[in-house]
């Protein structure tokens, strides 16, 4: 088995394939995931269709163990080896069906670019003259759909900030060239400007089976606060964001780390503490210990307001004031989505910070 | 395009409904449908047609003339989709190789939509249908005709039996004993307590239902029928809720989003029965399933009745000073019913958004 399914992916780099292909910013995604599959077949040996799908089902486990974010690259994966396994053998020879298989996978990524626009003539209906929209962090969908509306509708746009990485300034700053009166509000000012906002449009990372939404971090919080506030929230997705899982809370997101969320503890008194804490349940405490080793190191700095070099090099997207100064440029290349669920933990340690 | 440049007759009997609509001769969304219904048979039997395309286009321009007079074109989407499906049916019949759809990963992410599979092929592949015939531009026609008429048929029969199969399930939802609030005049209502009343000794309560008060003629229609009925002013519904075992309402029309649009006082029976956690049921056929979504309307349907049943004219030196409004329905949104009734079985109202893509197709929410 592993003679003909290793082969092609070690001569094939899958994450480098699907790298190159989200350079392109038009992109997201679960169409790389698509597009990369598509040529791990076309560099494959496969010469039957189980060694195929084997060697598919390997690529994607490749993939999703090499990104950070895999929720919606493996929509994608799951997606295609589905297609791929259901797909009528037809074809004369198995060279034939590879061929027609990966032709089918090119053409939907190049279909499903149109979705966006397909999305933002939908939304039109939802979105009233002269309204006002609140967003979050930035999403093609919704820009798609905010520009759209610009043509024959008056709106105006708050957008949130978006921390750690600040992604809200990029709508500000593409909504604003468009001519869309926006405005960048904080994080933290959510409920705030609730009041002022007649409904709330999101994109979207996945979709889930129970009906959730997986988004960059502080959406959720964004809808809380809508629902409290009676205010409709929308949520944009392509079809290809569909995703078989079905979290049952915020930690069950294949992004989750338990050292995100665990407690520094103090020198000396903190282990006391820990002793007599009657409150503290198992899986909290446990979590705690899990995340000791490291944060025995940052303890000390823990007074400053400051992260650490070591917290820095944890949460490489964190430090917002160094992102913006200097890695900026670097960062605004990739997509903006590949982590974003893992910074709705990592925003809780900003906050700890 | 148009369906007079057709046929004469058509454009009468379309154009006496279109009057009757606006003049509010036709009462209730049931004899609507029917009418509609009635008067799209007529235009099928008469219509002269050489493929798909013009018949679908003549009857989405009849069915845009009808949603103008008053905005609903469920029954016509509705003869749409069974025109569709008939038609699919007897051209896969006779070419049925072609008949597979093209296997394309977009197309394999819809399968996952809820479509019913085609009920029951009354068509046989036995007919050549052949579409833009040269020689004989009428052949298509006369082929499909009859299967037509046989689906717009059944529609028509789906709609005169729809109070019997709403009210089938009755004896589940009403226990002996309970106190039922229901609001204004709903025939599916009616219909459904009377079926109740057949098994069950249970107590309605009916709200007047201002400024319509078509809840006197509901309190009579019940009482007649020998159930114990009180009638209270639209006022005491909140203080009576703590009593009130069950709330049913009647709706107007169904959204996608599982709201709906019923007569006014509804929403305030359904947000009273919020407070106390009574069940809200709300009884309607399938026909007033209605694929648009409650986008920003502050009065539901933007339906006004008479302003002189609030504020007569015999106060004349009142009205100038006075802006009179007597919106006829209330917008109720999804969160506040437990369970749509329907003649399709019960629903939560999560599950309208499926039985409306079963219902129409995605192509003719825009008339």
């Amino acid at each position: 088995m592993s003679g003909t399914d290793s082969a092609p992916s070690l001569d094939f780099d899958i994450c480098a394939a699907y790298r190159r292909i989200l350079e392109d910013k038009e992109i997201s995604p679960p169409l790389a995931a698509i597009l990369s599959l598509t040529e791990l077949m076309i560099n494959s040996k496969a010469g039957t269709m189980f060694e195929l799908v084997q060697a598919l089902n390997d690529g994607a486990k490749n993939l999703k163990k090499r990104t950070p974010n895999p929720i919606s690259l493996n929509a994608g994966c799951e997606l295609f080896i589905a297609f791929v396994t259901l797909f009528p053998h037809e074809s004369d020879s198995f060279g034939g069906l590879k061929t027609e298989l990966v032709k089918q996978g090119q053409r939907y990524a190049a279909e499903a670019l149109s979705y966006r626009d397909k999305i933002a003539e939908l939304a039109l209906g939802f979105i009233k003259d002269d309204s006002v929209i609140l967003t979050h962090s930035y999403s093609r969908v919704v820009m798609k759909a905010l520009l759209h509306a610009h043509k024959t509708k008056r709106i105006s746009v708050y957008v949130t900030e978006a921390r750690p990485r600040g992604l809200g300034l990029k709508t500000h700053a593409a909504l604003t060239a468009a001519g869309i009166p926006c405005t960048v509000v904080l994080d933290s000012a959510v409920a705030y400007v609730m009041d002022q906002v007649d409904f709330v449009l999101v994109g979207s990372e996945a979709v889930v089976e129970s009906g959730g939404l997986i988004n960059a971090v502080g959406s959720n919080q964004m809808a809380i606060v809508a629902k409290a506030a009676n205010k409709p929230f929308f949520a944009l997705a392509e079809s290809y964001k569909f995703h078989r899982l079905f979290p049952l809370s915020q930690y069950d997101l294949p992004t989750h780390n338990p050292n995100i969320l665990s407690f520094p503890s103090l020198p000396a008194q903190s282990d006391a503490a820990h002793g007599t804490q009657p409150g503290a349940s198992p899986g909290v405490s446990s979590l705690a210990i899990d995340g000791n080793p490291p944060s025995n190191k940052e303890s000390p700095s823990f007074a400053h307001r400051t992260m650490t070099p070591e917290q820095i090099a944890r949460n490489p997207d964190v430090d917002y004031t160094s992102f913006f100064g200097r890695r900026h440029p670097h960062t605004r290349g990739k997509s903006e989505s590949p982590d974003s669920s893992r910074l709705m933990l990592k925003n809780f340690r900003i906050n700890r910070a | 395009m148009a369906p007079d440049s057709y046929n004469p007759v058509n454009h009468r009997a379309v154009e006496v409904l279109v009057s009757k609509l606006r003049r509010r001769q036709v009462i209730g969304s049931r004899e609507a449908a029917l009418e509609t219904v009635r008067v799209l048979r007529q235009v099928v039997s008469k219509a002269r047609f050489s493929n798909i395309d013009q018949l679908v286009n003549l009857i989405r321009s009849v069915g845009k003339r009808l949603v103008e007079a008053q905005p609903k074109g469920n029954t016509v989407r509705k003869i749409l989709h069974h025109i569709r499906e008939e038609y699919n049916t007897a051209i896969n019949g006779v070419a049925s190789t072609s008949s597979k759809p093209v296997f394309s990963i977009s197309n394999f992410v819809l399968q996952g939509q809820p479509r019913k599979q085609s009920v029951a092929l009354k068509s046989e592949g036995s007919m050549t249908l052949k579409e833009n015939d040269p020689d004989d531009p009428d052949s298509f026609a006369r082929g499909l005709k009859p299967v037509l008429m046989e689906a717009i048929q059944d529609v028509l029969d789906e709609l005169e039996t729809v109070y019997d199969t709403v009210s089938k399930n009755a004896k589940d939802h009403i226990h002996s004993d309970e106190i039922i609030l229901t609001i204004g005049y709903s025939k599916t209502v009616e219909a459904f307590l009377k079926a109740a009343a057949h098994s069950r000794n249970y107590t309605v309560i009916v709200a007047e239902t201002g400024p319509s008060y078509s809840g006197h003629e509901m309190a009579r229609a019940l009482s007649s029928a020998g159930i114990s009925t009180f009638l209270v002013p639209d006022s005491s519904i909140y203080a009576i809720m703590s009593r009130v075992n069950k709330v049913i309402l009647g709706a107007h029309a169904i959204l996608a989003n599982g709201g709906m649009f019923a007569i006014t006082g509804s929403l305030l029976a359904a947000t009273a029965a919020r407070v106390h956690s009574t069940p809200v049921a709300v009884c309607a056929g399938q026909f007033k399933l209605t694929p648009l979504w409650n986008l920003y309307h502050e009065f539901g349907a933007l339906d006004f009745a008479d302003p002189s049943s609030v504020l007569g004219f015999e106060e004349g030196n009142l009205v100038d000073k006075v802006d009179v409004m007597n919106p006829y329905y209330d917008y109720v949104g999804p969160e506040l019913v437990d369970v749509f009734i329907t003649n399709d079985g019960d629903h939560p109202p999560s599950s309208v958004y499926r039985l409306i893509k079963e219902t129409y197709d995605d192509d003719d929410h825009e008339l």
